[in-house]
């Protein structure tokens, strides 16, 4: 199901007023900025459309699926996936939100340390040697990690 | 735009989590929890190393504890302090211990981990028809085939098991092979292979009934003496006298270094009798040994257990060529020793005269008394 809170909000007002035609209602989403948002209206419009487009071949759809969401990953900026996981976990839209989890999972595998950290804007709190400790001693993961 | 948004800080816990459980590579875990203080208390408060081996190793679910072993070979002193910090000590045991696995279970070359045989469901012949042939490949002893034979049977549907001990009681297993073995020495060569073959891990009942038996008197009742904890499917058997690969679906811990094969399903009967048999000439088990670095302590009856890392141990030397196969015998070669061999078994029934055989290389042994073996 997609956009549930959306649809959540659709029901609540058929339940409360008959007479008000969907168009004119105006749907609160404090927490999605634009942005995300129309990335996320894509990729449901996208989803669907394959999906209608591969009624009964879910091999086809997976893989139709796997090719947009390469496309997308390229467009997107990988600063924006944070947001996006956000938008899509506020609007209850679990594909999407699967989606981006994965996104950054892949986004962050076989990376060094440094890469992760300019990746998320962060530094490193640690104290002086302990970072050395910790290289010390997970040794093994830190061969053949990809070139920054 | 400036920099990212440090997911960990931002997301929730659930989705925080959900991105760090996409990584199955324990390096990158263990790079995660070097990126940043909050990362690594993350994943150590989190247990995501141990989550990340149960996910692995369903086999881990019955792990009781955790413990580190010193250089003494002691358990590491518990903290007095808050309940608090005793627990975070227990979490970051728990990180060291699941990380190490982890990565060893996840990198290394496949040996034979088999240590020795235990016993056969039955055998024919014994001692010249034992589960010890298995171990050896049939070129090591010239002249004599070796092999494992069952006892024949009217039903073709009664299985025969064989079980080994591994040389540790804790092992990575990943898959097994087995040589069916061919009796060129019957006419039409029969192999006895078996239709399917499945395989168990486990651990003795109690590690004194392995005591000292002959190998040739089956347990009396191997569901009695061992406990299996997991079964793997069943895999068809070719009717070929080749090794046979059988790779497990995913690699198994072998908690307790028990080894159990069952041969399932009779295919060849011997001409002879009639009767339905089973043989093998070959058996390997391949993975790694991970003891004396880990360990497992079983705690009966409850059949859950200890996980132990002895810090100062060091793993099972890994061989440094790619997997050590035994030697195949080419094909050629074999053939001209099964004509060797024919043409023995030929004078010895005095069926053929002593004609010099130029084909066999020099330097093997020419061995006067050679006995027929009867199944």
């Amino acid at each position: 199901m997609k956009f549930c809170a959306v649809k959540q909000y659709f029901d609540d007002e058929n339940n409360n007023n008959i007479t008000s035609g969907a168009s004119t209602t105006m749907i609160p989403l404090p927490n999605v900025e634009s942005h995300p948002l129309a990335i996320l209206i894509t990729y449901c419009k996208k989803h669907l459309k394959i999906k209608a487009n591969n009624a009964d071949n879910k091999k086809e759809t997976e893989k139709e699926m796997e090719q947009y969401e390469q496309e997308l990953l390229k467009k997107v900026m990988p600063q924006e996936l944070t947001e996006l996981i956000l938008a899509a976990n506020y609007l209850n839209f679990k594909e999407a939100l699967d989606f981006f989890c994965r996104a950054v999972a892949s986004a962050i595998q076989n990376k060094s340390i440094e890469f992760v950290r300019k990746f998320f804007g962060l530094e490193s709190d640690f104290e002086l040697g302990e970072e050395e400790k910790l290289r010390e001693e997970f040794a093994w993961s830190f061969e053949g990690v990809d070139e920054d | 735009m400036e920099g990212g948004m440090d997911f960990l800080n931002c997301l929730d816990l659930d989705m925080s989590l959900q991105i760090l459980m996409y990584l199955k590579d324990p390096s990158d875990l263990a790079r995660v929890s070097s990126v940043s203080r909050s990362w690594r208390d993350f994943v150590i408060a989190n247990g995501l190393f141990k989550q990340l081996c149960l996910r692995m190793f369903p086999q881990l679910s019955r792990v009781a504890r955790v413990m580190e072993l010193n250089k003494c070979g002691a358990k590491e002193p518990v903290e007095v302090g808050s309940s608090y910090s005793t627990e975070w000590e227990s979490l970051a045991r728990n990180h060291r211990v699941y990380a190490t696995l982890a990565r060893v279970c996840t990198s290394f070359l496949p040996e034979d981990c088999i240590s020795k045989a235990i016993s056969a469901s039955s055998t024919d012949n014994y001692p010249e028809e034992s589960i010890e042939n298995t171990l050896r490949p049939a070129d090591i002893v010239p002249h004599r085939p070796l092999y494992w034979s069952s006892k024949g049977q009217k039903n073709p549907a009664v299985p025969e098991t064989l079980i080994y001990k591994l040389k540790s009681e804790f092992c990575v297993i990943t898959e097994i092979k087995i040589r069916p073995f061919e009796a060129y020495f019957q006419p039409g060569s029969p192999i006895y292979s078996a239709k399917s073959v499945r395989f168990q891990m486990g651990h003795p009942k109690s590690p004194n009934d392995l005591g000292s038996r002959l190998l040739g008197d089956p347990l009396p009742s191997a569901d009695d003496t061992f406990i299996w904890t997991y079964t793997s499917p069943e895999f068809p058997m070719a009717q070929e006298s080749c090794l046979q690969k059988f790779t497990l679906p995913e690699p198994v811990l072998c908690i307790g270094g028990i080894l159990q094969i069952e041969l399932l399903g009779r295919v060849q009967t011997q001409e002879v009798d009639g009767l339905f048999y089973i043989c093998m000439s070959y058996v390997r088990v391949m993975g790694r040994p991970l003891s004396p670095a880990l360990r497992v302590e079983i705690l009966e009856p409850s059949g859950t257990f200890v996980l132990k890392k002895d810090m100062q141990g060091k793993f099972h030397t890994q061989p440094g060529l790619p997997e050590n196969e035994a030697r195949e015998i080419p094909n050629d070669r074999w053939q001209r020793r099964i004509r060797y061999l024919q043409h023995f078994v030929d004078i010895l029934q005095g069926n053929a005269n002593v004609v010099e055989i130029e084909e066999y290389e020099s330097g093997e042994e020419e061995d006067e008394a050679e006995e027929e073996y009867p199944l």
